[in-house]
Formats: C-alpha cells, structure tokens, sequence
C-alpha cells in the first residue's frame, strides 16, 4: 500500500502510523456518559470506504485524513488533518 | 567533585575511517563525506503565520523559503523543505546563527537550533543512484528528482532530509543527507554495507563548502 502524501508525494506506508476511525466528534462538555462512553470506545467496524487518521511519522510530520476503502485498501481521498496549519498544499 | 569536560565531537567521528573502503578492484563508485561544522536551523510557523514567514524569510535570504519538497540555495545559506511552513537553515560562521535568525523571525515562526542535533552525509559517485536505491523508495532518476529536489523521508526506519545538490564538475550527482546525530552511526555502517560492492572512497570536511 502507498499513500499520496498531499505536501511530499507518494510514499511506502512504512512512513505512516495509523491512528484510526476519522469520524468521532468530540462530545460538548456536559454531554451524558452514554455519548462519552460511545466517543471513547465504541467503533463502527467498517466494511467499505471508511475515514481514518494517519500520520506521516517518516516523512513531513503532518497528520492527514484519508478516505480508505477497508477491504480493498483502496484511498479515494487524502487531505491534511485539520489543524495541520499548512499555509498552503503543495502538490 | 569530579572534573567533568565536554569533548565536542562530530556523531561519526569514532566510526568514520578515511581512505577506501569495500570492493578494492574498481573505481569507487562512491564517495562519502561527512561534513562536521555547520549552523542549522529548524524554523516552523506559528499556526496562522506562514505567509508572514514567507515574508520574512524572502527579506532576511533574499530567496523565497521552499513551500515544496525542495532546496533553495542562495550565496550564503540553503533552505531545505522539511514539512508544510517549515523549512531548514543550512549555512556557515554563524551569519544565520540562532541567535540572529530568532530576531529576524520573533513575530513569525519557532525555531530550534540543530547544529550539533543532526550529521549531514553528502554521497556522490557514477553508483550513487544505485546505492541509494538500496535504501530508500523515492525514485531518485534525475527525471522525478532533479537538483535541487528534497524530500523528508525514512531511510532504514531512520527519518532524514535529503535533497540533491550541485553535480560536482565531473557531472556526478550529489546527494546531501541529514540524519540525527543518535541515529548516524547505524545509518553510515547500512550504507557502508549498500556501497561496499561498489568501492567506497570515505572522507569528511571540517566545514561545509
Ligand atoms: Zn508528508
């Protein structure tokens, strides 16, 4: 499996750590245990497209978010995580 | 209370053994250099502040920084691409020193000094290419990787900055790696291992040229 890194191009995935699962948002504060209880451990065990964290640890340091398909590693989309604070993509 | 002294010395300097190295019946193929002094300087952006340290950094160099997997040079200094808004300040003589740069970049980015953080290994030769590609999965034909071309990547799980330099005269390509100095001794015996079969002529440069 390679990963089109959107600031260094095209990479082994023995440059990237996966985080997991995109999705979670984080509850408001005062939110019920239940919904806390859920964002911290429960996850949707996804066959098909599903949107995951990865860092890019060997390379440029930035954290992406990636569009994966999970039964055919197929990445339809890759994109700098928010917060990332890249001015701009370069590639 | 014990004496205690502080020995400065370069992270290769108890490995790096001057003279040839590996396969004795050819040319060698490749040479290896390690240069020992130099400044260099991690700058990163403030979150929000990149296009002011483009700025910035466009009057302090007088080139714009790489906002590309790339190198800049100008007379005086080398600006290598290391992650978006962050680049690396490669120079000598202390003209871009930390002490300097952090009042030429106070409203713009955080910078850490990592002259005597990093080693940097300049590799060359006709072999050079072929070596490398022991080590490394970039494609590095002069077609996707030309002078002046950088990349952050993983060399044998080690992270380094690699980009390429000037040809030299004889029209070899040059190679110019940085590599933490913890990890440099492994990093030099797995390329000493990747160019022994080619002839490896090892020397090192108290300065950068
Ligand atoms: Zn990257």
């Amino acid at each position: 499996m390679r990963i089109v890194c959107p600031f260094c191009g095209e990479r082994e995935l023995g440059e990237f750590t996966y985080l997991g699962d995109a999705k979670p948002v984080r509850p408001a504060a005062g939110a019920s245990e239940d919904e806390v209880f859920d964002y911290v451990y429960l996850r949707d065990n996804i066959a098909g497209a599903m949107s995951e964290y990865w860092y890019h640890g060997g390379g440029c340091r930035a954290w992406l978010k990636i569009t994966r398909n999970t039964l055919t590693h197929e990445i339809s989309s890759v994109e700098p995580a928010a917060g990332v604070g890249a001015r701009q993509v370069a590639r | 209370m014990a004496e205690i002294s502080w020995i400065s010395r370069g992270p290769l300097e108890h490995v790096l053994v001057v003279g040839a190295y590996g396969a004795r019946d050819v040319a060698p193929g490749i040479s290896l250099t390690e240069v020992r002094n130099f400044d260099l300087i991690q700058v990163m952006a403030r979150r929000g502040k990149g296009a002011e340290l483009a700025n910035a950094a466009k009057a302090r160099f007088g080139v714009a920084a790489p906002d590309a997997p790339k190198a800049v040079s100008a007379s005086d200094v080398t600006l290598i691409w290391s992650g978006p808004d962050q680049f690396l300040v490669l120079s000598k003589g202390g003209k871009h020193a930390i002490d300097i740069l952090s009042q030429a970049f106070s409203q713009s980015a955080s910078l850490s000094d990592q002259s005597h953080a990093r080693a940097l290994i300049s590799v060359t030769g006709a072999k050079a290419r072929a070596m490398l590609a022991k080590l490394s999965s970039l494609d590095l034909h002069p077609a996707s990787f030309p002078i002046g071309a950088a990349a952050a990547t993983s060399i044998d799980h080690t992270g380094v900055n690699l980009w390429r330099g000037n040809d030299r005269p004889d029209g070899q390509p040059v190679f110019n790696l940085l590599v933490f100095a913890s990890f440099a001794v492994s990093l030099w015996h797995t390329m000493l291992d990747a160019a022994a079969e080619y002839g490896v002529d090892i020397g090192f440069l108290e300065e950068l040229a």
